[in-house]
């Protein structure tokens, strides 16, 4: 580094007077000069000086500490270590004996030309400078380890040298990372990844190993072929039991793989795998398959299709009915309006396996506007030809619920079609009321204020608090399939249901049972007190034309 | 009064020594001046008398590395050999070597006068 004078400082340690004096002489123009002359004062000058010396031109023949025990000390001190040396020495052996403590080069007694010792000194503080560039970008600050872009060069050039070893690419991730960070504070998170980067370095030597963090708490690992590395993570975890949670790790392996695809690809894949067990707190090892990579490249395919599939009208809305059952016998009294994607190839495909993929895409916003859209035309349709008025219930997204146009939507695809808003129901997820309470609910006063009945889906799902619960605007609370499922299983526990059941009474709404699949869950529901139930007890969803004569059988 | 012609004269490589004083003659002459008050010189005669070789030896190593790079020539040359000889622990009389190092000591110091 330069001083503030802009001047580069070198330390000439030197008993004699004379020796030092010529260099002083020489060098003072260019370079902040502090002189030693014995082995001692040299090595406290050394330490006050660590931040600010370039370059260290060391005489080996000096009192009190001579510059071969000298060398060692600098050179072992990770403050002082990137400093270069020069040794100043009159005698060949010393040379050799210099350079290989760590010496970045001599300057031979009687000295060279003035111009000489200038440039090796300007040669060697450029090339240690450079050095240090390097080194700033090659590791990673927190942890020591390399970065990303290194890990990844350094990981080829392993290849390059070591072409036949069977390797695999790793990838280590802390599940839940940052909820610790938020639980205990960054300083702690900082603290648990270094613990996990000493564990990996003292697991995978540097030797036949490269190791980096790539982004933050993501691990990658190049090494040799392992069968198994159960053992590994669990020693890796044992080591972190020190903090005051359980660390889970997952680690994504792409075994042996494969030196002809790109070495990003490779740890992609191990990603891929380690993505695979997120949440999976039984198992801390995945290993990537095709299988996974078909996957990977199947969704990729559905975002991909997804705007032609849109305008080739490939997604058809089916209607799940829902019945009455206050009365002695069962009545049609609505529909949910449920998507299905008729794919010119591949056929039907579940909307379980193209709903998530484009709520992450956004892509999600289109495909329920379309729905919407459709759904309101097809009740309008009904209502014209059949006169028949039949509730149909569309779902909204999450991320939908913060379109501040979205009661506009609505009121223009009610126009549009020309059907009232008694006629289309809108179920919004339970957990979108949770997670940006304030925001949701006034989003969903003003949907009511206009006119919308609004049902509560997946109640029970998203905890939310009882003290909430008073003043959610809703017209009807729809059970979480889950309590369903759980209450006829083998516990046989309908205590659950009995709860929502009177928190609807509480709130003087209709409870909806979704998911009702026997005449023995029918019944019960019905003695609990359950207004309205949907499942395949009555129908599966089925396509428009279907419906339609659900609908024609209900009026006669 | 020290003069380049005089150092010449006794056999100084002047061009050489001048060089590394970046070619300041008066710089040049004051380091000289200091290389005779240098106390390797009784340093080296003591651990010699008291057959210390290995002190007798960094003495005449250190001036060795200063005459060397004043270019005095007629100093160092026995500087140097004596040097070799004990770094090599030779059991000679080392007289001769030291008697030539103060001659010619004696001779610089009249040139500085």
């Amino acid at each position: 580094m330069r001083l503030s004078s802009g001047k580069r400082r070198i330390l000439v340690a030197e008993d004699e007077y004379i020796n030092r004096a010529l260099l002083k002489n020489i060098l003072d123009d260019e370079y902040d000069i502090i002189e030693a002359e014995d082995g001692e004062s040299a090595f406290e000058l050394i330490g006050q000086n660590r931040k600010t010396l370039s370059l260290i031109l060391l005489d080996l023949n000096m009192p009190k500490l001579t510059g071969l025990e000298l060398l060692p000390r600098i050179k072992e001190d990770p403050d002082t270590k990137g400093i270069p040396i020069i040794v100043l020495t009159s005698d060949q052996e010393s040379e050799v004996e210099s350079l290989n403590k760590g010496a970045a080069d001599f300057i031979p007694k009687p000295y060279p030309q003035p111009d000489v010792i200038k440039a090796r000194i300007s040669r060697s503080i450029e090339l240690a400078e450079d050095r240090q560039i390097i080194t700033a970008t090659e590791r990673d600050a927190l942890t020591g380890l390399y970065t990303r872009e290194y890990f990844y060069r350094y990981g080829e050039l392993f290849d390059k040298y070591h072409p036949s070893t069977d390797m695999d690419a790793l990838c280590f991730d802390v599940d839940h990372f940052h909820v610790l960070n938020e639980r205990f504070g960054m300083a702690k998170g900082d603290e648990i990844l270094k613990k996990i980067a000493c564990c990996l370095t003292s697991v995978f030597s540097e030797q036949d190993c490269v190791i980096c963090r790539k982004i933050a708490d993501t691990f990658l690992v190049y090494c040799p072929h392992h069968d198994d590395y159960t053992e590994i993570v669990e020693k890796i975890m044992a080591s972190c039991s020190e903090f005051a949670t359980t660390i889970k790790l997952r680690l994504g392996v792409y075994a042996s793989c494969d030196k002809k695809i790109d070495i990003q690809v490779r740890f992609a894949r191990a990603k891929i795998a380690a993505d695979k067990i997120r949440n999976n707190y039984s198992v801390y090892v995945s290993t990537y398959d095709e299988e996974l990579l078909e996957k990977e490249l199947f969704n990729e395919q559905l975002v991909d299709e997804f705007p032609k599939a849109l305008e080739d009208r490939q997604f058809q809305v089916f209607f799940q009915p829902k019945y009455d059952i206050r009365g002695d016998k069962p009545v049609l009294s609505s529909a949910e309006a449920l998507v299905r994607w008729f794919h010119p190839t591949i056929g039907m495909i579940s909307p379980g396996k193209f709903i998530p993929l484009f709520e992450e895409d956004g892509l999600i916003a289109q495909l329920d506007e379309y729905i919407w859209r459709s759904t309101a035309e097809q009740i309008a349709d009904w209502k014209k030809r059949l006169g028949v008025s039949v509730p149909v219930s569309v779902n909204l997204s999450r991320a939908e619920m913060y379109d501040p146009a979205l009661v506009d939507t609505f009121e223009k695809i009610t126009n549009d079609a020309g059907i009232t808003k008694k006629d289309i129901y809108l179920e919004i997820t339970e957990s979108a009321y949770v997670s940006d309470a304030d925001q949701i609910v006034g989003r969903v006063k003003e949907l009511r204020d206009h006119g919308f009945f609004i049902e509560m889906d997946d109640f029970g799902s998203g905890y939310s608090s009882l003290n909430m619960i008073s003043e959610l605007p809703i017209d009807a609370l729809k059970l979480d399939m889950m309590f369903i499922r759980s209450a006829f299983d083998k516990h046989n526990d309908t205590r659950m249901i009995s709860i929502v059941i009177d928190i609807a009474e509480y709130l003087g709404v209709p409870v909806i049972a979704e998911g009702v699949e026997t005449e023995e869950q029918y019944l019960t529901l019905k003695k609990l007190g359950c207004t309205i139930i949907q499942g395949y007890y009555f129908s599966k969803p089925v396509p428009a034309d279907e419906f339609e004569k659900l609908l024609k059988e209900e009026k006669v | 009064m020290l003069t380049v012609d005089a150092l010449k004269q006794f056999g100084a490589d002047t061009d050489d020594g001048l060089t590394r004083c970046m070619g300041n003659e008066g710089f040049y002459f004051k380091l000289i001046g200091k290389v005779v008050e240098d106390k390797n010189f009784e340093a080296l005669e003591e651990a010699v008398a008291a057959k210390d070789l290995a002190a007798a030896f960094d003495a005449a190593h250190s001036l060795k590395g200063v005459l060397g790079n004043l270019a005095l020539t007629p100093i160092y040359d026995p500087v140097f050999e004596i040097t070799e000889l004990l770094r090599a622990r030779s059991d000679i009389d080392y007289t001769p070597y030291l008697e030539k190092i103060r001659q010619k000591k004696a001779e610089l110091v009249d040139l500085i006068g």
